[in-house]
Parts: structure tokens; C-alpha cells; sequence
């Protein structure tokens, strides 16, 4: 049994695995976009993506996935994301994407704004342009410090994926708990936390090794 | 012909005045001390001549050319970069690169802006300025391994890597230890004995004395008096610039 329920979670782990892995593949450039967005001069992009935000840090992501799985069917009456376990994991890595995103650019926007301003200037002076601050200067300064932050985001990320099965994404939450129903046993849902335990210590370690790789200036 | 002729800059940040008509001029290989109280508009001006902060009012122009003209078109930012690069500009704070070694400061401006860069040459001429700087031994050091008075030696090299016709200094000892500042002005001194064209904004009076050709006292946006050393500090003819010295000299 024991064996029988480890490879049905690690099947199930590997739904979780994918959705956290697409979720940070496009949540971090889109990110750095909304935390450009956020900073802008002129208003009229500044507002929105202010407002954008707002709204996505002030309601509960399982709201939001219930909202983009089932809004356009019930507000235009088109199901767009189809009734497949594709279309419902498409919709769920919509809606992390949105999520985390918005997240990640305010993330993005204090570690940017964090650097002092004469790093800009002193670039300016020595002739560069201003693409060329961004990338050769400030970048991995910005990068340094967001790492620790950055860092509690994905682990959160982590375990926030099991949220997927409201919409009845196949996760490793979701496996566990067919357990209860198929065989009448409770374990192995308690024991999905141990896959959550073992990623998210691989991933502290990754992060403790690029924290002291960028350790060698201040 | 001077090298530089400022005329008539004016500066406002919120209505409030800066720089109220400042006309200065410059020949090749002089040096010209700033000095003046905090708030008199010195920061601002040397701002201004690169291109930091965009004057109201006036023109500057380097060797004839007219560089800047308030009242000519808006400079494409290209235009703004190829321009400021008459000048060099070293800053109060530093402001080195913390991810980049001394070596690599003094190499990554002339090695990214340029257009086919002979890496090799670059590499040479830094290390050739760092040595002259006293910086042999140091290098490959990250700034934070360098005290504060290597750290503006690094950046002078920085600055002078890229040949400016006038370099600026703003205050370049003013965020350093007092027992750290003489081996800046050394440095400084050197550059002078070798006819570097420069500005130097300071509040090192006996300095300023010793190393400038040229005298500017500045006061609440204005030039109040410019001449020669023995005249402006010695011999001032204002009140204003009496009284600024006097201040000093009981300090």
C-alpha cells in the first residue's frame, strides 16, 4: 500500500511540480513589466497597474481562481478554458501567473528603488545609456537584494499550487485525498506534506547557495 | 580660445532659485576652485555642466562649441550622452560600483560605450591610472574592501579613463575620515601639476589656496567675487566673501 500511495503522489507532485515551474517561468519577467508599469511617470499607466495590484493582493487567490475558471462562462457564457484537466490546469496557471505577478513586481520595485540614486547618476556622467545602467549596474545589485524575499515568495508558491484543486487541477493534494474515498485511509493526505517538505528544503538550499555566490560584494 | 564659457545659468528647482546667472569662463589646463557655503549653489552647478540638472537659462559651451542652449530644442538623449562626456565628474559619495572590482570600475564605461572596443588598450590605460593613483596593490579589491579615500581614488581613475576635457570634482573629500582626505588631495594636486583642466567645488580652503589658478566664491545662487587665489582668499573685496572666510578660519 505504502508503495501504491508514494507513486500515486509523486504522479500527483508532478502536477505540482509543473504548475509552480510555469508559474515562475512567466510570473518573473511579467513581474519585472507590472514593477516598470508601477514606477512609470505618466499616470495613465502608472493608475491601472497600481490598481491591478491592489486588487490581486487584496482578495484571497482561491477567489481568484474560481473567478477566471468559471467568470467568462458565467458573465459572457463561453467556458473558455473547456472542461479537460488541461483547460481547468490552464486556468489555473492564469490565474498563479496574475497572482504571483503582481506580487513579484512590488518585490521587484522596492529592490529597484533600494538603489541609491548616484548609481544612476554615476552612470549617466560615464556616458552610458540608460539600458545600459539598468543591465550592467544595477541589475545585480537589485537582484542581491531581493533574494531573501524573493525566496519566502516561491517557497509560499510552493504550497500554494494545492489551492489548483478548487478548480479540480490534479495536484498532490488532490491525489491524497482520493485516498479517502478509494480506500477509506486518511495518511496518505498527511503524507503529501513531506514531498512539500522535502522541495521546499531543496529550494531554501538554492537559495542560501545564490545569497552567498553574491556574497562577494556589498 | 577658453576651454569653457558659461553664461548666464539659471536654475529653479520648485520656484525656488538656484543658480541666479552664473557667467564663468576657463582656459585649457587651469584649475578653478569653487568654494562657498552649503546652499549657495556650487552641487548644482557642476550638475548642471553634466547634464545632470537641465538649466533654465544660459548656455555652456567647450572649446567654442555650443554645447547647451536653454532656449535652442530639447538634446535627444544620445545627444546629452556624447555631450557630457566633455566633462568628468566626480562625486561626494563615490558612487563606485559595488559588484566590480577597482580594476573593472575604471574598465566597464569605456569598455560597454564604446563602439568596437580594443579591450586590451582599455585595460592598459586603467591600470595605468590606477597605478598612478596609488592603487597598484589594489585593483582586484571590491569596493567594499577599500577604504573611502582609495574608493574616490578609484574614482577619479574612473573619471579619467574616459579623457574628459574639464573634470569636476564635488566635494571629494567631504564624506571622508579627516586622516583620509590628505592622500585625495594629493592625487588632486598631482592631476594639477599635469595641467588637468579641472572644477573643484570644496570646502578645503588652504587647498583650494594652494592648487587652483582661479578663485570662485559662490553665495545664495550668485558669483560674488572670482579671481586668483591671493585675491579672492587673501585679499577678498566683498563683505559676503569676508564674512565666508572669516567663519572658516574661527572653525
Amino acid at each position: 500500500m505504502f508503495v501504491t500511495v508514494t507513486l500515486s503522489l509523486l504522479e500527483g507532485f508532478l502536477g505540482t511540480i509543473k504548475l509552480f515551474a510555469l508559474t515562475l517561468l512567466l510570473s518573473l519577467p511579467l513581474g519585472l513589466i507590472l514593477s516598470f508599469g508601477s514606477m512609470e511617470k505618466l499616470g495613465v499607466i502608472r493608475y491601472p497597474i497600481r490598481f491591478l495590484i491592489w486588487v490581486i493582493r487584496g482578495t484571497p487567490l482561491m477567489l481568484q481562481l474560481l473567478v477566471i475558471y468559471y467568470g467568462p462562462g458565467i458573465f459572457f457564457g463561453v467556458n473558455i478554458w473547456g472542461g479537460s484537466p488541461n483547460g481547468r490546469f490552464t486556468a489555473a496557471l492564469v490565474a498563479f501567473v496574475i497572482n504571483y505577478s503582481c506580487y513579484f513586481s512590488e518585490i521587484f520595485r522596492g529592490g529597484i528603488q533600494s538603489i541609491p540614486v548616484g548609481q544612476y547618476e554615476a552612470g549617466q556622467v560615464l556616458g552610458m545609456t540608460k539600458r545600459q545602467i539598468f543591465f550592467k549596474v544595477v541589475l545585480l545589485q537589485v537582484i542581491k537584494r531581493i533574494v531573501p524575499p524573493m525566496s519566502n515568495e516561491i517557497i509560499t508558491l510552493v504550497k500554494d499550487t494545492s489551492l489548483a484543486r478548487v478548480i479540480a487541477v490534479y495536484e498532490i493534494i488532490w491525489n491524497g485525498q482520493a485516498f479517502i474515498k478509494s480506500s477509506g485511509i486518511i495518511w496518505p493526505l498527511f503524507y503529501t506534506g513531506a514531498f512539500y517538505l522535502i522541495f521546499s528544503g531543496l529550494l531554501t538550499l538554492l537559495f542560501g547557495y545564490i545569497e552567498k555566490k553574491l556574497s562577494y560584494f556589498r | 580660445m577658453p576651454i569653457l564659457e558659461v553664461k548666464d545659468i539659471h536654475k529653479s528647482f520648485d520656484n525656488e532659485a538656484i543658480l541666479k546667472g552664473i557667467s564663468f569662463s576657463m582656459d585649457a589646463g587651469e584649475s578653478v576652485s569653487i568654494i562657498g557655503s552649503s546652499g549657495s549653489g556650487k552641487t548644482t552647478l557642476l550638475r548642471c555642466l553634466n547634464f545632470l540638472e537641465t538649466p533654465d537659462e544660459g548656455t555652456i559651451t567647450v572649446h567654442g562649441e555650443k554645447i547647451f542652449d536653454a532656449h535652442a530644442p530639447a538634446l535627444k538623449p544620445e545627444e546629452i550622452r556624447a555631450r557630457r562626456l566633455h566633462f568628468g565628474l566626480v562625486f561626494q559619495q563615490f558612487n563606485l560600483f559595488p559588484q566590480y572590482t577597482a580594476l573593472e570600475n575604471v574598465m566597464l564605461a569605456p569598455k560597454i560605450t564604446a563602439e568596437s572596443p580594443d579591450v586590451k588598450q582599455i585595460e592598459e590605460t586603467a591600470v595605468k591610472l590606477l597605478e598612478q593613483m596609488g592603487l597598484s596593490d589594489r585593483m582586484n579589491n571590491y569596493p567594499h574592501q577599500l577604504s573611502g579615500g582609495q574608493q574616490q581614488r578609484v574614482a577619479i581613475a574612473r573619471a579619467l579613463a574616459l579623457k574628459p576635457d574639464i573634470l569636476c570634482f564635488d566635494e571629494p573629500t567631504s564624506a571622508l575620515d579627516p586622516e583620509l582626505t590628505g592622500e585625495v588631495l594629493k592625487v588632486i594636486r598631482g592631476l594639477a601639476e599635469q595641467k588637468t583642466t579641472m572644477i573643484i567645488v570644496t570646502h578645503e580652503m588652504s587647498f583650494a589656496h594652494d592648487v587652483s589658478d582661479k578663485v570662485i566664491f559662490m553665495d545664495g545662487g550668485v558669483i560674488v567675487e572670482q579671481g586668483t587665489p591671493a585675491e579672492v582668499i587673501e585679499h577678498p573685496r566683498e563683505e559676503r566673501t569676508k564674512q565666508f572666510l572669516a567663519g572658516y578660519s574661527s572653525n
